[in-house]
């Protein structure tokens, strides 16, 4: 078990080590920084409103960059290894190929929990500016953004076991974008007969429920929604993690499943 | 004690990507390597070497047959505990020194901490790479990329060595420093098992041959065995004057070469040497030198590949 999570740490070491050589990330951070200066701006045209558009934008930024950069990462992560002919020199030592799948993936993971934490930092570092508070509401929502995140980053390794970049690329976005409005899918499946609604139930089935991690937006009996409000517990955080924890684990299940059976000619 | 490789009518059948032909990689192959051997795996392109080695390693399942290494059956963690491999042409992550490959290598091999950075450091003098410890990987040339892959292989102190086409890509002097390196490597009692297609390299190191063409073995045994040691020609070095006629002298004789005063030639093997030598001088030519010729690796290697093309069309004929 211990000699399991020391070679586990040493992919995902130097998964960690690989990818912040990857000038794109700083190119996001720099992304992310820009959009909370222009949540600050939007903030002030705003009337009474300033914190509330810079959380609003900044949460979004998050989401958006960090699901955007873990798709980027993720598509790569297994095919680049084995396009390459690294993966040779690393599976031919003892070192069981989930192992490797699992690495890869709690490197990856480290990598968007890193850039999770300093897209947070900097939101925050705007609502202090701003002359906001701090809020458990605001770190329950910085919460929820880093499971989605490392959720999407188990769909696109998912795919990268068997797929190319392009298509996993493809699939996973839009498994992303899917599992964003699932409650639109879940009315069609009540109101929809037919092809549709069978077809919006499977795909809740299939598609993890990523709306949860950012709730807002939705009426729930006559009440706005909004991670900022008390609606949002730490009990929801901790339901809707679970939930992110289980796709995750099914999702590299599978993938090692897939991987386990390739040959690396 | 087992032996360090034992593989039984190893199969591997590929599919074609889109039309999802068949075509059989391996045809049954079947060998032995006994511990603290260098054992020469030669072949031409495409023989089947590269497959054979990955399907030992296990890269790839084999379709049929059985392996054991070091009597652990294929693919088994604990065989890869105790073997260092350099796949061909390695490719390992340019971005780290070869001082961070090595460490990763030894994480892997569940080497301790301790020992870890010390036989890197060894290693990395070992194959010679001391100047260039703090450059990436990506700034190394193809050579001292297969020294540090060499270096990788070895960071587990292994019992078995496996080196696929090592001397590929390098100079004649990398070329002799890791035929050096084999060699010691028997020497500590260590197995070495390498695929190779340059002959001359095989032939100077290997205890022990195996020649494979189109997916099987053509042979298999000591070079000495293999090769035998019947004579297959006379070379003769003669001086003579450049504008002399060597007439009767070169009658049956083949690979006649004439430069400046020298001229050099081979007999068949049935030639009356001294009644040969005594015309010469006669003539007037000086000798140099007389050495029985006897096959070379080489000649039996081009000899059983050309068995192999022969065998393989007669079968499609039948088919």
């Amino acid at each position: 078990m211990i000699g399991s999570l020391l070679r586990i740490w040493a992919i995902a070491l130097n998964t960690f080590r690989e990818a912040a050589r990857i000038r794109v990330l700083y190119g996001i951070v720099v992304l992310v920084i820009g959009a909370n200066v222009l949540a600050l701006v939007l903030g002030e045209m705003s009337i009474r409103e300033q914190t509330r558009v810079a959380q609003d934008i900044g949460l979004a930024g998050i989401s958006l960059f960090g699901s955007l950069t873990a798709i980027f990462l993720g598509v790569f992560l297994l095919y680049s290894e084995v396009q390459r002919r690294t993966i040779h020199s690393i599976v031919s030592k003892p070192i069981e190929r989930w192992e490797f799948v699992v690495g890869k993936y709690a490197g990856m993971a480290l990598v968007l929990s890193v850039l999770v934490a300093l897209f947070g930092v900097a939101m925050l570092a705007m609502l202090l500016l701003q002359g906001g508070g701090i809020t458990p509401a605001i770190l329950r929502a910085l919460v929820l953004a880093w499971i989605e995140v490392l959720t999407v980053a188990a769909i696109a390794i998912f795919f990268s076991s068997f797929s190319s970049p392009f298509l996993s690329g493809i699939f996973a976005l839009a498994m992303w974008v899917i599992g964003r409005v699932t409650p639109d899918i879940e009315a069609a499946a009540r109101s929809a007969e037919g092809w549709i609604h069978w077809t919006a139930k499977v795909t809740l089935e299939i598609v993890p429920d990523i709306h949860l991690f950012s709730p807002s937006g939705r009426v729930v009996d006559g009440t706005a929604v909004s991670v900022h409000a008390s609606f949002v517990t730490w009990s929801y955080v901790g339901i809707a993690s679970l939930h992110g924890l289980g796709w995750i684990c099914g999702l590299l299940a599978v993938a090692c499943i897939l991987f386990h059976r390739r040959d690396f000619s | 004690m087992e032996p360090a490789i034992d593989v039984r009518d190893l199969r591997k059948t590929f599919r074609t990507p889109f039309r999802r032909r068949k075509v059989e990689a391996l045809r049954g192959v079947t060998f032995t390597v006994e511990r603290g051997q260098i054992f020469g795996f030669v072949g031409p392109n495409g023989a089947g070497k590269t497959t054979t080695i990955r399907t030992l390693m296990g890269l790839i399942r084999p379709s049929g047959g059985t392996a054991t290494i070091l009597g652990h059956e294929i693919p088994s963690r604990a065989a890869r505990e105790k073997l260092g491999f350099l796949p061909e042409s390695p490719y390992f992550y340019d971005y780290l020194t070869v001082g961070e490959l090595l460490d990763l290598a030894g994480r892997l091999f569940g080497v301790p901490h301790a020992v870890r950075a010390k036989r890197a450091d060894e290693l990395i003098e070992r194959v010679g790479l001391g100047r260039a410890r703090t450059q990436s990987l990506k700034k190394f040339s193809k050579g001292m990329l297969q020294r540090a892959g060499l270096a990788q292989a070895l960071m587990n102190d292994p019992e078995l060595v496996v080196l696929d086409e090592p001397m590929s890509g390098l100079d004649p002097i990398g070329r002799k420093e890791i035929r050096d390196l084999i060699v010691e490597l028997r020497d500590q009692g260590k197995t070495v098992f390498f695929s190779s297609h340059i002959l001359t390299d095989v032939e100077a190191i290997a205890d022990h041959v195996a020649i494979i063409a189109r997916g099987s073995l053509q042979a298999t045994g000591k070079p000495a065995e293999l090769l035998g040691k019947t004579v297959l020609g006379i070379d003769v070095t003669l001086r003579v004057s450049a504008d002399q006629d060597l007439g009767e002298l070169t009658a049956g004789a083949s690979r006649i070469r004439r430069a400046a005063e020298e001229t050099s030639l081979t007999l068949p093997a049935d030639t009356d040497v001294d009644a040969w030598l005594s015309r010469a001088r006669e003539a007037g030519a000086k000798l140099i030198s007389v050495t029985p010729r006897h096959e070379t690796l080489e000649e039996m290697f081009l000899r059983e590949i050309a068995n192999a093309d022969r065998s393989s069309e007669a079968t499609e004929g039948r088919i």
